[in-house]
């Protein structure tokens, strides 16, 4: 992970412990061994495909006799998917927001505001510097815009907006329960062990039985829950229908499948906090949430923000569930990037696949980056 | 502390060393002439390659293992997942991995592997081979489906087209004969839907058919529609006018017509409708759901299943058709006649459509000669009626009838437990799609998945989903084919599109 | 030093607390449990009893068979039994290299400092872009690359002395983990290409091998061991590590019988992670591997064909398939909660 300040100064107290003068030039070689296989063997999967896939996505591929012809067509592929044919499945379609759209737009934008004016009060500024942090912050406003603009009534989210979706909502609700659970065990109860154990399996299965799995609870006519549905006089309608009830599906096993990774990372971070601040707290008459807002809260914002960078980082890739519940559908509604990036794959656009990937490459690194420079650095001064 | 200078030359040559590797291989990738490696001499293998079954992979098992206690050549079936299998075969093919030998797979899919040379011609050993009974095959199958510019790729195991299913006796119940066209069947629907039809108390539905996004909710549209765009017979041709290669899914009155009719199936059919494949309304249609479906013709052989509520309720019939047609030079809806639909039976134009084309063997042509015999000896085996008529009838085996003596005899049937009533109905609409001259070919030009597994089946299920108009849809669907045209070359798609046509009767 | 092991807990709730904790948690159970439940009921439903509507429980409202598990230990045992075996196979072997490289790293990245230029980080990524384009412009690569290299050796010394940034630790773990952020529809491509290609150059098949999966995911699971361990190895006390260098000790001795043996709550919850991860992996798998080599999320994904799903045979696949992890999840249980623990206070 990033190393927070905090990390870097004990790593760095420990490497000013290490004898430097005794390094002789057999030590050399093994700390060389030490970290070499890993860095060869990522550089190897990482920038191979990478410069591939970046080339594959300038080209076209054409079958030959005993093999593959790529032509080079340029930006066509970029083109189609944000100028042409693809754009109203990838970006959506875009109408006059609402009322409701243009205060959620502003909200956005003030705050963007404010982080901006807070970084050049708070902090050094120099050129490069100003430039990345405006950019960031137009793109940010960019795609803030996008999404009330094409969510609106009269627009369609494309995949980008929908995989944003998926990746905050989903998220935030795991984050939410994956809390509300660890604290909940986190208590002296008996059989947290059991509850432990069970709050897991669901990261257990693999992500297409999951989504099979969905697909069967999800049936409003054989399905279990089909009495439920009956019963409010929902009986003859299906909620995967819906664009927003199959994205709301999608969701739900996204949630149901990933909140065990917040829970027990959490929890450990819970049960790891200092004793002495809280029993303190306790002597002095604090109530349970008072511990909670000022003593355990800063102690695992941390690890919070980490967790939810990597899961930021995986949910961004998102394509079982949507791909087997609804196979993106109804129409285009729960298409995410990544599936986008397969169809088009499927069906031999190589091309028009890689450009897809790319372009979420790139939204997931600035989004990566931002996390970790707006939100992260300031917990983890926190902590 | 280490070295600094040592340290980044150490990482400078391990980075290069990968890099080496990495970009010797893209530049390298056309390298088909590395062939499989060669079989023992005396020691044959056929490795074949289709979709996880039961269907398809197990009777290509089953009779693997008799042909190998025949033959002494062995037989090794590998499956990948159906969604998949398409990619899979190019892959293997494009990349010269030749780990296969045989393919079995939708003929319509043999032009990406025709074109390049991928696959071996098997006209010479058709014609020298007496077990496998050719000539039984029905003519489209043979001539059309195998075919590809003349020459024979594709040994059919299978055969498929679109059929509609309805219940004998929730018809009878109404009063009302078998849907003759497109309207028929949207009036039967619309009587029937609500009635309880398997006793349990709850209504049920007029109308199932699979509607799912990257399903087969794509076949359904062409089913339908094929019924006002092609009527001068099958070398007309059903998705493009063939003199321009302008798409016929496109501004025109009968597109437009098929758009709404098919949408309009879905106020009777079951609530969950858009996200069924056909697997989901094959349940429902024998667990006696449903008063109609259009389907392959699986649904005959499945209703005399173990377990199914429909037993002998169950009967089919050509697809429906229209009374008016396109004119293709004005885009307008013009009646039928003896001029516009030459085929047309009581001057209604069926144009049955032979979606997907039915499971059909390929050999790999990089494959060593003994192999490639021994590969067609066994597709021959498999086809051979001896064979093929017993499994035809076996739902599980998910074959559908493709040879003459297949619907001409009909104790077959019956003795895999049709009642006389039931396989006559199931064998005459079989009759009836193979017998007419205007059934639809599949769309067979260089890259069809793009037409219509993403361009046509996103538009359509955007469309069905009210995510897109009428008007929007017919644009998003003649644009995209515009574009997919344009980026392969007209001439080329033309060329190819009047190849898979080319053959008369 | 260590004191998150602590028994007693500060948190000791009111009885009104505790069962409105039961309460919540038992509804989470609940959840958990119940989609579970729905795929053992489903594996002993037959196909129509699964089309006609919900039945809950067997016996009391459906007649239960076991005709899926028949058919998948019986009929089909050889299509079940060799991607089980693949894929135990595949997860064992690849997490524990990933396991002990990861490892090795995440120590490497605590305990030594690394400073790579980043000037010279920058002229080589300049290098590998130019050498592409090259290639692209259809120069040989057999020349394209040696000039590069010539040009990259001849920069090391002219310009190192002068760049004066250079990256530490934290930028090459982050880089690590931004690993993961490449989607791997745009990497399967690539790499079975390259798979090929080695295969056909050298007759070192990687492709539809358990050996190729393996490469795969061990890459794939590095960034993960790295980022999971590099804060446990933190927390351990340097004290000891000291002592042993002292006595002569060497790096590589010392991480062996050190830390490695001190770590072991960490290394049994991070193997679980990324068993998990390799284990239901499906899109490298599905590319990778075609008959040999197949894995059980395959066989899974097939059981959806052209007939629709066969649930009932998908769900006897899926509870075959977590029976496993789910017991060594009961058996590592303590370890997990410590393993994690001090991972995760570092963040």
């Amino acid at each position: 992970m990033a190393t927070t300040v905090k990390s870097s100064i004990t790593s760095n107290q420990n490497l000013s412990s290490a004898p430097r003068s005794r390094a002789g030039a057999s030590d050399r070689v093994t700390r060389a061994l030490f970290i070499w296989p890993a860095v060869i063997i990522l550089l190897f999967f990482s920038i191979f495909p990478l410069i591939v896939s970046l080339w594959l996505s300038f080209s076209r591929l054409r079958f030959t006799r005993g093999g593959v012809e790529i032509i080079n067509v340029g930006w066509a592929n970029y083109r189609k998917i944000l100028l042409g044919s693809e754009q109203p499945r990838i970006l959506g379609v875009m109408s006059q927001p609402s009322v409701e759209g243009w205060i959620f737009f502003a909200i956005i934008v003030v705050a963007l505001i404010y982080l901006m004016v807070q970084y050049i009060r708070n902090e050094r500024v120099t050129p490069i510097g100003f430039i990345l942090r405006l950019a960031l912050n137009l793109f940010l406003a960019a795609l803030a815009w996008l999404a009330v603009s094409t969510i609106s009534p009269g627009g369609r989210p494309g995949a980008l907006i929908v995989t944003f979706l998926y990746v905050f909502v989903g998220i935030a609700l795991q984050y939410l329960i994956g809390l509300g659970l660890a604290l909940l065990t986190a208590q002296q109860l008996p059989g947290r062990r059991f509850f432990r154990v069970v709050f897991l399996l669901p990261m257990m299965i693999t992500p297409v039985g999951v989504a099979f799995m969905f697909r069967m609870l999800t049936d409003t006519v054989v399905g279990p829950f089909s009495p439920v549905w009956k019963a409010i006089g929902l009986g003859g309608t299906s909620w995967v229908n819906n664009p927003w009830g199959a994205r709301a599906a999608v969701i739900i096993g996204d949630v149901w499948q990933w909140t065990p990774f917040m829970f027990i990372i959490l929890l450990a971070a819970i049960e790891a906090q200092q004793v002495e601040p809280v029993e303190a707290a306790i002597v002095d008459g604090a109530n349970s949430w008072q511990i909670f807002r000022y003593i355990t809260l800063p102690a695992i914002l941390p690890v919070s923000s980490a967790l939810v960078l990597i899961r930021m980082i995986e949910g961004f890739k998102i394509i079982d569930l949507p791909n087997v519940l609804t196979n993106g559908g109804p129409g285009t509604a729960t298409e995410s990037l990544t599936l986008s990036a397969f169809v088009f794959w499927r069906t031999l656009d190589i091309g028009g696949s890689a450009a897809v990937a790319y372009i979420l490459l790139i939204v997931v690194t600035i989004v990566s980056v931002a996390f970790v420079n707006l939100v992260r650095r300031r917990f983890s001064e926190v902590a | 502390m280490l070295n600094k200078r040592d340290i980044n030359l150490f990482v400078v040559l391990m980075m290069l060393v990968g890099l080496v590797a990495g970009c010797a291989a893209p530049v390298s990738a056309p390298a088909g002439e590395a062939g499989p490696s060669q079989p023992a001499a005396g020691e044959v293998t056929i490795d074949v390659l289709t979709f996880t079954g039961p269907q398809i992979a197990e009777p290509l098992q089953r009779r693997g293992a008799e042909f190998t206690e025949r033959t002494g050549i062995k037989v090794n079936v590998t499956v990948v997942p159906f969604s998949d299998l398409y990619q899979k075969i190019l892959t293997d093919l494009a990349t010269g991995t030749n780990a296969f030998d045989v393919y079995v797979f939708a003929p319509q899919w043999m032009v990406d592997y025709v074109e390049p040379g991928y696959l071996e011609p098997l006209t010479d050993r058709v014609a020298g081979n007496a077990e496998l009974q050719w000539d039984d095959i029905a003519p489209f199958f043979r001539d059309f489906s195998a075919s590809y510019k003349g020459e024979i790729y594709t040994i059919p195991l299978d055969g498929d087209f679109q059929m509609v299913y309805y219940r004998t006796d929730v018809l009878d119940e109404l009063g009302m004969e078998p849907p003759q066209t497109w309207e028929d069947y949207l009036a039967i629907a619309e009587a029937a839907h609500g009635m309880d039809m398997n006793g349990d108390g709850e209504g049920d539905y007029g109308s199932c058919i699979s509607k799912k996004r990257a399903a087969q909710a794509y076949w359904m549209i062409s089913s339908i529609a094929s019924a006002y765009l092609q009527s001068q017979g099958t070398a007309q041709g059903g998705f493009f006018d063939l003199d321009t290669f302008k798409p016929l899914y496109g501004d025109n009155e009968g597109f437009r017509k098929a758009l709404e009719v098919y949408k309009a199936t879905t106020q009777f059919g079951p609530p969950e409708e858009l996200n069924l494949d056909v697997g989901d309304t094959r349940g429902l249609w024998t667990a006696g759901r449903c008063a109609l479906s259009i389907d392959w013709g699986d649904i005959g052989t499945l209703a005399i299943a173990e377990g199914s509520q429909v037993k002998d309720k169950t009967g089919a019939v050509i697809l429906p058709g229209s009374t008016e047609v396109l004119d293709r030079a004005t885009g307008k809806l013009v009646p039928c006649d003896a001029n516009t639909c030459p085929h047309a039976v009581d001057g209604i134009n069926h144009a049955p459509f032979a979606a997907f084309g039915g499971w059909s063997g390929a050999i790999n042509a990089a494959s060593d000669d003994a192999t490639k015999d021994a590969a067609f000896n066994y597709l021959a085996y498999v086809s051979a009626p001896e064979q093929s008529n017993v499994d035809v009838t076996i739902g599980a085996t998910g074959f559908n009838p493709y040879r003459i003596s297949q619907f001409e005899n009909l104790d077959l049937w019956i003795q895999a437990g049709m009642s006389e009533e039931a396989a006559n109905l199931y064998l005459g609409a079989i009759k009836a799609s193979l017998n007419s001259p205007n059934m639809v070919l599949d769309l067979r030009v260089p890259q069809n998945q793009r037409y219509q597994q993403v361009v046509l089946d996103t538009a359509i299920s955007q469309f069905l989903a009210g995510e897109l108009s009428l008007d929007e849809t017919v644009k998003a669907v003649e644009s995209g084919w515009e574009e997919i045209t344009e980026e392969l070359g007209r001439d080329a798609q033309r060329a190819a599109y009047l190849a898979s046509l080319g053959v008369t009767r | 030093m260590i004191t998150f092991f602590r028994r007693s807990n500060p948190f000791r709730p009111s009885p009104f607390q505790m069962v409105l904790s039961y309460l919540i948690l038992g509804f989470w159970t609940f959840v958990v449990l119940f989609p579970i439940y729905w795929l053992v009921v489903t594996s002993f439903k037959l196909p129509s009893q699964v089309t006609q509507g919900p039945r809950y429980i067997p016996f009391v409202d459906f007649q239960p068979s076991l005709h899926a598990w028949q058919y998948i230990f019986v009929d089909v045992r050889n299509d079940t039994f060799r991607p089980y075996v693949n894929t135990v196979i595949v997860g064992l072997v690849s997490s524990i290299f990933a396991l002990f490289i990861g490892a090795s790293s995440a120590y490497a990245l605590v305990r030594f400092r690394y400073r790579p230029k980043l000037g010279l980080v920058g002229v080589f990524l300049a290098l590998v872009v130019l050498c592409v384009i090259a290639i692209a412009l259809e120069i040989p690569w057999q020349l394209a690359v040696p000039i590069a290299l010539a040009l990259f050796i001849i920069a090391i010394p002219t310009l190192s002395p002068r760049m004066k940034r250079s990256l530490g630790n934290s930028d090459i773990a982050f880089w690590m983990i931004s690993q993961r952020i490449l989607p791997p529809v745009a990497v399967i491509i690539p790499v079975y290409v390259l798979y090929q290609q080695i295969g056909n150059a050298t007759g070192f098949k990687l492709l539809d091998t358990r050996l190729g999966l393996i490469i795969v995911y061990i890459a794939a699971n590095l960034p993960i061991v790295v980022w999971l361990l590099r804060d446990y190895f933190q927390s351990i006390p340097i004290e000891l590590e000291e002592c042993a260098q002292i006595d002569g000790a060497s790096p590589l001795r010392i991480f062996w019988s050190i830390v490695l043996p001190l770590s072991v709550p960490g290394l049994v919850a991070t193997f679980l992670f990324i068993l998990v991860f390799a284990w239901n992996e499906y899109l490298f798998a599905l590319f990778l591997s075609s008959s040999q080599a197949q894995t059980m999320p395959l066989t899974v994904a097939a059981q959806n064909a052209t007939r629709g799903p066969q649930w009932w045979y998908m769900s006897v696949l899926i509870l075959i398939m977590i029976a496993p992890v789910i017991v060594m999840a009961i058996v590592l249980e303590r370890y997990i909660a410590k393993g994690l623990l001090v991972g995760a206070v570092k963040g």
